[in-house]
């Protein structure tokens, strides 16, 4: 079954070709979500909300573009949603998480890592630096967008993803050490 | 392979197997949902049997007990609350499923007012004026009294009055809410961000900017109420944020320029770490000793909210060398004296070093014989290949240092160097 009718299909109300959608996509998805959450459980429910929110608005994908994209899109979205609904009792502000100057440009080798050590350094992340980093640097926003979607300055977007990028290295850099230990 | 790469190419397609359960759970979700919206498509029994319902409600609000001249009104009024609520769930499926608390604190106290109130209406609409949804006010509004008349009893015996340790402060404030006590009391405090408490003298802390209205109703044993409130504002905090970047002025001398990023301030201090400091919003700065240097900078908001970052290790001893050739060809023409600089000096006819960070230097020359054939402690001032006035044969020639660099590390070296000749 092409996409195009699971499309038709799931518009339709149709249970077949849902469970089809939900059986080719929601790994790739629940991947995406991985990203913004801070553990499992917290992207599953991301999830969740996610693919309700595609069944109940397929009529608007346009049939232009990839439709793996705009799955993409619609879950990033719903992530920012999840994301301001949760800032209220998540709110940190991170005094101790300063910025250390980079020192040398050490490359990161693809195959050390996997994505679980990824997502867990991700998910270590505090909220808005996560979404910052995401955003930007995997979904390919820029700047001035990101800020309009968080709701959020310009400059800060900016501080804050070099910050995230730096506390990202950090932790890869201590990981690696670690592994390097016990192999 | 960069950061931004390494999670480019890890994660962008990376796929995660979604679980049995996960699976069943979307699919209940999912069937709910679409019961609870109405799918010409897929009506069934359940749809016949709500709108049954639906219209045996509807019939027994038309037909109102005859005589009754009120109940036509209300009923006005409450099938536009169904259709209001009806309107609402279609909307929600869009959006999401949880409803966004609207500030149940304050809607709920001013309710519980109105029901005491001699003008109700009145009251209740100063109140909708100033407090938008989410909790903050939007038009400013000093501590004031909200005052009742009970129209039973005939005196109130105490008056609530707030107490706060301060009304204003930087995000995270910690405030302090207490009233003057007379008699027992029951206190209800709602703290304007949704937050509530029963306690007599409740701390709270306020982690988001804004400007939140507290109030407090008493309540007494015989049920008597008296309410207050209060404003607390909240000031945002600034962020500091810099960027160095370094500027070569000459062979050894750098400079550095702070590019500010900081959001939200008006003020900035500047510690260098060596002692000295500034408040311009982007300074330049040169070390005069080298070193490892944490660099702070603390920014303050208009109403005096601080952030401060630290950038440690910005200068290291990198800046320090000492190198020599190993040959050069000295003018054959007379001595050059044996000053040079760089845009002379292209035909290598001068030896000396290339340097950075050196403080003191003192470079001996001698012959195989070991004959001291040039000194210098200076270092603009290099050999020219003459000794008295008399070029040096073509050959080898040793040569030593000492000094100190510029942070107090001693220079020690020697080496050789081949004078050519044509």
């Amino acid at each position: 079954m092409s996409d195009q009718h699971i499309i038709e299909g799931c518009i339709r109300h149709n249970r077949k070709a849902q469970q089809l959608l939900w059986k080719q996509y929601s790994g790739y998805l629940l991947g995406v979500c991985m990203r913004y959450a801070t553990d499992r459980p917290e992207a599953e429910d991301m999830l969740q909300e996610a693919f309700l929110r595609i069944f109940f608005n397929l009529g608007e994908y346009s049939g232009t573009g990839s439709f793996k994209g705009w799955l993409r899109k619609v879950t990033v979205n719903t992530a920012i949603t999840y994301y301001h609904r949760n800032l209220r009792h998540k709110h940190h502000v991170d005094i101790d998480e300063y910025v250390t100057a980079e020192t040398g440009t050490v490359g990161f080798e693809e195959d050390f890592y996997s994505a679980e050590d990824l997502y867990r350094v991700l998910g270590e992340l505090s909220p808005g630096y996560r979404m910052v980093f995401n955003l930007y640097t995997v979904d390919g926003y820029k700047h001035q967008e990101i800020a309009e979607m968080l709701g959020i300055d310009v400059n800060t977007s900016k501080s804050q993803y070099s910050r995230a990028r730096a506390i990202l290295r950090k932790k890869l850099e201590a990981l690696a050490k670690m592994k390097d230990k016990y192999t | 392979m960069d950061i931004e790469g390494l999670f480019r190419t890890k994660l962008e397609e990376n796929e995660m197997e979604a679980g049995a359960d996960l699976t069943r759970l979307v699919m209940r979700r999912l069937e709910r949902k679409e019961f609870l919206r109405f799918n010409p498509s897929r009506f069934n029994i359940f749809y016949a049997a709500a709108t049954a319902v639906a219209i045996t409600i509807a019939g027994l609000l038309i037909f109102p007990s005859p005589g009754d001249e009120e109940q036509p009104l209300a009923t006005e009024g409450k099938s536009q609350q169904v259709e209001q609520a009806a309107t609402d769930g279609m909307k929600e499926d869009t959006a999401n499923e949880e409803n966004v608390p609207l500030t149940p604190s304050l809607k709920e106290a001013v309710n519980a007012d109105s029901k005491t109130l001699t003008e109700p209406a009145t009251v209740t609409a100063r109140q909708s004026e100033t407090v938008s949804p989410d909790g903050k006010v939007t038009e400013s509004s000093v501590t004031r009294e909200i005052r009742k008349e009970e129209p039973v009893l005939a005196r109130k015996t105490f008056r609530a009055l707030i107490e706060t340790s301060t009304s204003a402060g930087c995000v995270p404030l910690s405030v302090k809410f207490s009233y003057p006590s007379t008699g027992s009391l029951t206190a209800d405090w709602s703290f304007g961000d949704g937050g509530k408490s029963d306690e007599n003298t409740p701390d709270y802390i306020y982690d988001l900017p804004g400007t939140y209205i507290v109030s407090l109703t008493l309540t007494d044993e015989k049920g008597q109420k008296s309410s207050a409130a209060t404003r607390i504002d909240v000031w945002p905090a600034p962020k500091a944020e810099f960027e160095i970047r370094k500027n070569k002025i000459a062979e050894g001398e750098e400079e550095l320029i702070f590019t500010n990023h900081s959001t939200g301030a008006v003020r900035y201090h500047w510690n260098f770490g060596d002692g000295t400091s500034s408040s311009e919003s982007d300074p330049q700065h040169t070390y005069q000793a080298y070193g490892r240097y944490d660099v702070r900078l603390t920014v303050y908001s208009e109403q005096g909210c601080a952030d401060s970052v630290i950038v440690t290790d910005i200068f290291t001893d990198k800046g320090m060398f000492l190198r020599f050739p190993t040959a050069f060809l000295p003018n054959t023409g007379g001595p050059t004296g044996g000053y040079y600089n760089r845009s002379t000096d292209e035909a290598n006819q001068v030896f000396h070093p290339v340097a950075s960070g050196v403080a003191s230097y003192n470079l001996k020359i001698y012959n195989k014989t070991g004959l001291l054939v040039f000194e210098s402690s200076d270092l603009e001032m290099g050999w020219d290949g003459y000794y008295k006035g008399q070029l040096c044969p073509p050959g080898v020639y040793v040569w030593k240092v000492r000094g100190t660099y510029r942070n107090g590390q001693a220079i020690v070296m020697a080496g050789d160097v081949t004078l050519i000749s044509y």
